[in-house]
């Protein structure tokens, strides 16, 4: 790993701002801090990373202005990440795999892989990547559970015995059989 | 029929039961006999009468519970004459010709301490390798876990213990969307999804510990009888250090045992479900003992609470056999350590059982079983039938008091001096207490028999004081307990639910102010109760002074015994040593060794805010959860409730947030998405971050 990083990657001069001028700087500090948490330490990855993340929040900015320059910038290194997995793993539209793939390379263990995705290194890590990944259940093996049935004595028996006050009392204008004869 | 394992044999076996019960009504007929001819002395009042049936269900109760320890008591002492059995624990005699099968340890957990669960299932894990036959045993945590640090944190400790176990993959967790019908619900759904993986799992609770060899065996046990579908392990109580809980650890060793043996003696092939530390076949098991609802509205309709007694009843039912293994050791569970925490896993169990009331007579449940649902049951019912035998006990004999002697009457020249019936009176106290304390001098019998297991238990002398200690304490602990549960009877016949709050597990002591919260009232009660009999019936009043001093002494009593100082100190004397303490099993050791050095957090956490919002923020813990959460397409109206929660958590704070709405903005992805930005989003960092020369570090998770 390189040098470790105190300050922000260096703006290209006379680049488009992603949203006003103040915005970029507060969002590239951030950046560098939300990398440093992500596990990205090398000054020369970090650079290379910005640089990628303002040119996409320099695209976002051309489609629309950007509500809030710091949010973009996390939300475009995430997708950056979800970029380089999908193309390391050949996993496009699994967003399974994808979480899978992100969980394992933030987890920590995999070397190299910060400079594999910054595009500082050239071998591939798909094998490393996924020998760290795990499922967290085996595949599904059901079996039919049904409720099963208790036929409570009591229960029915306070039934029976309301049904049976309840032809006495309740409703004694109704016959009781076709003929229309009441009991 | 097999005689391993101390099981009796051939047609003797058709005779256990009806000694049992001969044994239960002669005794309670005796008891009953004498109390009638002490009361009869001039026909029965109403208020006689119902003292009479009182105190017939009482001993009933008693009885049940003597006889069970004689018999336990008669079978150990059989089981020493003979020659120890082949320690076959380690004997893997599975048929050869039989297809491999998979054994899942299951672990239900909810909202419980993610170190102690996840240390408890790596000593048991280790303990299973060390045995050299730790394959077809998986691990699954079932995580009903609703509080969302838990869950992340269950997560952590999952993916961690996950990769030190490399592949294939043996340790599964899951936490489930809704918890539906509870623990039984949980295993209802691990059936439902995964059950067909496995021919057995082993249901173990959150303070479940079980050696390799127990574990080994009881799958042995299984395969050597295929029409068996539950053997249910004893566990032993253990690991706690208060004085109430080394008490109770100590009874429940040195007395349980010979209980244990009772219970197998007569439910044979019918006994029951604990719960937990039993083997279960999963076939059959998902087949019958899928639960419904009662009908009608809690707290005696609606879910069935306590699900294993009714599992095994329904078990029993479709003609498989349901064992209690009296005889194999190596499973352990740790119990509350103050009267305070057993009181509140009363209240939790209460409710349960009392539901049982309606299953006793329901159609097609074997007979053993009703009888087991109504055990069950009287284990609560018990405390207020004791109070009103109390009561009525004390309104009798004020009664009693008001008749004024006439000693002459008639054309008598002589006195005609009242009958006395003291003697009758002191006979059925006797009797009563005699059938209350006689199994504990059984088990000191035996431990007179047994010198290695009496250097065990700190030698007979010590046991023999720890006894006599721990029977004092009972007597004074007793009648609380039984207000205890008289008001939780009380309060669920009055039609209050309960709820269910998370067991408290790790030693702590019970303070002035909880103490006075909890028996206050019990002390009211005392001095009315002692200073009404003292004025009206003070005879009685000396034959009510132990209740009144239990009463009275609550709070202090309740106090000192949950200290764990004293629990040490007797420790040191050598009072209340069980086994356990005395020769720790290795499993327990690891457990130790597990506890002790606690998994680091796989990021840097601050103290000063709160554990939720920087463990979302944590780019580690963000990824591993959104990958465990299942992949869905949100809805509108989804959307919009998150966002809602999003705004109010951007207005309001992050404590503004209730468990369920941060449980809700991390279940799924685009909230948990949404949340982890926001917070990247905000003025400063929202977890501390590595910066040169800056001593704040972020690990990576599996470093």
């Amino acid at each position: 790993m390189g040098a470790r990083i105190d300050s922000a990657p260096a703006l290209p001069d006379g680049t488009a701002m992603p949203t006003k001028a103040s915005d970029w700087p507060r969002a590239a500090r951030r950046l560098v801090e939300y990398l440093t948490a992500l596990g990205v330490r090398d000054r020369q990855e970090i650079d290379r990373l910005g640089e990628q993340v303002r040119r996409r929040l320099d695209a976002r900015a051309a489609h629309a202005p950007l509500e809030d320059a710091v949010e973009a910038a996390i939300e475009e290194i995430l997708a950056l990440l979800d970029d380089w997995l999908t193309a390391e793993l050949d996993i496009g539209g699994d967003a399974n795999a994808l979480a899978a793939a992100r969980a394992a390379v933030l987890g920590g263990g995999i070397p190299g892989w910060s400079a594999r995705w910054a595009g500082l290194a050239g071998d591939s890590l798909a094998t490393e990547i996924r020998a760290f990944q795990r499922d967290a259940v085996p595949e599904r093996a059901p079996l039919t559970m049904q409720a099963s049935t208790i036929d409570l004595c009591c229960h029915r028996l306070r039934r029976r015995i309301a049904a049976a006050i309840c032809r006495l009392f309740c409703q004694p204008d109704l016959p009781t059989n076709p003929r229309g004869d009441r009991s | 029929m097999t005689t391993k394992h101390g099981r009796f044999s051939g047609w003797g076996r058709h005779f256990h039961r009806p000694i049992f019960f001969s044994l239960v009504i002669l005794t309670t007929l005796g008891a009953m006999s004498l109390l009638s001819a002490a009361i009869q002395d001039d026909g029965v009042t109403p208020l006689e009468l119902a003292l009479l049936i009182l105190y017939a269900i009482l001993m009933l109760w008693i009885t049940a519970s003597f006889w069970t320890a004689a018999l336990g008591f008669v079978r150990i002492l059989r089981r020493m004459g003979r020659r120890a059995p082949a320690d076959d624990s380690a004997r893997n005699d599975q048929d050869e010709g039989s297809e491999p099968f998979k054994t899942a340890l299951v672990m239900p957990v909810y909202n419980e301490d993610p170190e102690r669960v996840f240390a408890g299932l790596r000593a048991m894990v280790q303990s299973l390798v060390e045995t050299g036959r730790p394959e077809g045993f998986e691990i699954f945590v079932l995580s009903d876990t609703r509080d969302p640090e838990t869950w992340i944190q269950e997560e952590l400790q999952w993916r961690r213990w996950a990769l030190e176990l490399g592949q294939p993959a043996r340790l599964f967790y899951r936490n489930r969307v809704e918890n539906t019908a509870r623990k039984s619900g949980n295993l209802a759904d691990f059936c439902r999804q995964w059950g067909g993986r496995y021919r057995y799992m082993i249901v173990l609770d959150a303070d479940s510990i079980m050696t390799g060899e127990t574990l080994l065996e009881m799958v042995r046990r299984m395969e050597s009888d295929r029409r068996v579908a539950l053997i249910q392990v004893p566990p032993v109580p253990v690991n706690r250090s208060s004085l109430f809980a080394r008490m109770l650890q100590f009874a429940g060793s040195l007395y349980g045992n010979m209980f244990v043996a009772g219970l197998a003696y007569w439910q044979q092939d019918t006994a029951n479900f604990w719960g937990h530390n039993a083997i279960i076949r999963v076939r059959p098991f998902a087949e019958h003992c899928g639960l419904p609802q009662l009908p009608g509205h809690e707290p005696f309709g609606g879910e069935i609470l306590s699900h294993d007694f009714v599992e095994a009843a329904l078990l029993a039912r479709s003609g498989w056999k349901v064992r209690l293994a009296d005889d194999l050791g190596g499973s352990y569970e740790e119990i509350p350590p103050t009267l305070i925490d057993y009181a509140k896993r009363d209240r939790r169990w209460c409710q349960g059982n009392l539901q049982h009331s309606r299953l006793i007579l329901a159609r097609g449940f074997k007979s053993l079983s009703r009888i087991h649902f109504a055990m069950g049951v009287m284990s609560y019912l018990a405390s207020p039938l004791w109070l009103l035998f109390l009561i009525a006990t004390g309104i009798e004999a004020y009664f009693r008091s008001l008749k004024v002697p006439v000693y002459f009457f008639g054309d008598n020249v002589l006195p005609v001096w009242p009958e006395s019936y003291a003697v009758e009176m002191a006979t059925v106290l006797w009797v009563t207490l005699a059938l209350l304390f006689l199994p504990k001098l059984l088990s000191l019998v035996l431990l007179a028999f047994d010198p290695v297991q009496a250097r065990r238990f700190g030698g007979l002398p010590k046991a023999t004081l720890s006894v006599l200690i721990e029977s004092f304490f009972s007597v004074l602990l007793a009648p609380v307990l039984m207000l205890f549960q008289s008001k939780f009877v009380a309060a669920i016949l009055l039609r209050t639910t309960v709820g269910w709050p998370t067991q408290e597990r790790g030693d702590h002591q019970t303070g002035l102010a909880e103490a006075v919260g909890a028996h206050g009232v019990h002390t009211l009660i005392a001095v009315a109760a002692g200073v009404a009999t003292y004025t009206y019936v003070p005879a009685f009043f000396w034959w009510f002074t132990p209740v009144l001093a239990g009463l009275a002494l609550s709070i202090p009593v309740s106090m000192i015994t949950s200290r764990t100082a004293l629990g040490r100190l007797a420790r040191r004397a050598g009072l209340f040593m069980t086994p356990e303490e005395a020769e720790e099993p290795r499993v327990l050791r690891l457990l130790d060794q597990h506890l002790a050095t606690p998994q680091a957090l796989p990021f840097a956490a601050s103290s000063d805010r709160d554990f939720w919002s920087q463990s979302v923020a944590a780019p580690c813990a963000y990824a591993l959860h959104a990958a465990l959460l299942p992949d869905e397409t949100p809805s509108r109206r989804r959307r919009h409730a998150l966002e809602g929660l999003i705004f109010k958590l951007q207005d309001e704070g992050r404590d503004s947030l209730g468990q369920q709405e941060k449980r809700t903005l991390i279940s799924h992805r685009d909230g948990l998405y949404e949340l982890h930005t926001l917070l990247w989003a905000g003025k400063e960092p929202p977890m501390p971050v590595a910066r040169t020369g800056n001593e704040r570090t972020v690990e990576p998770l599996a470093s």
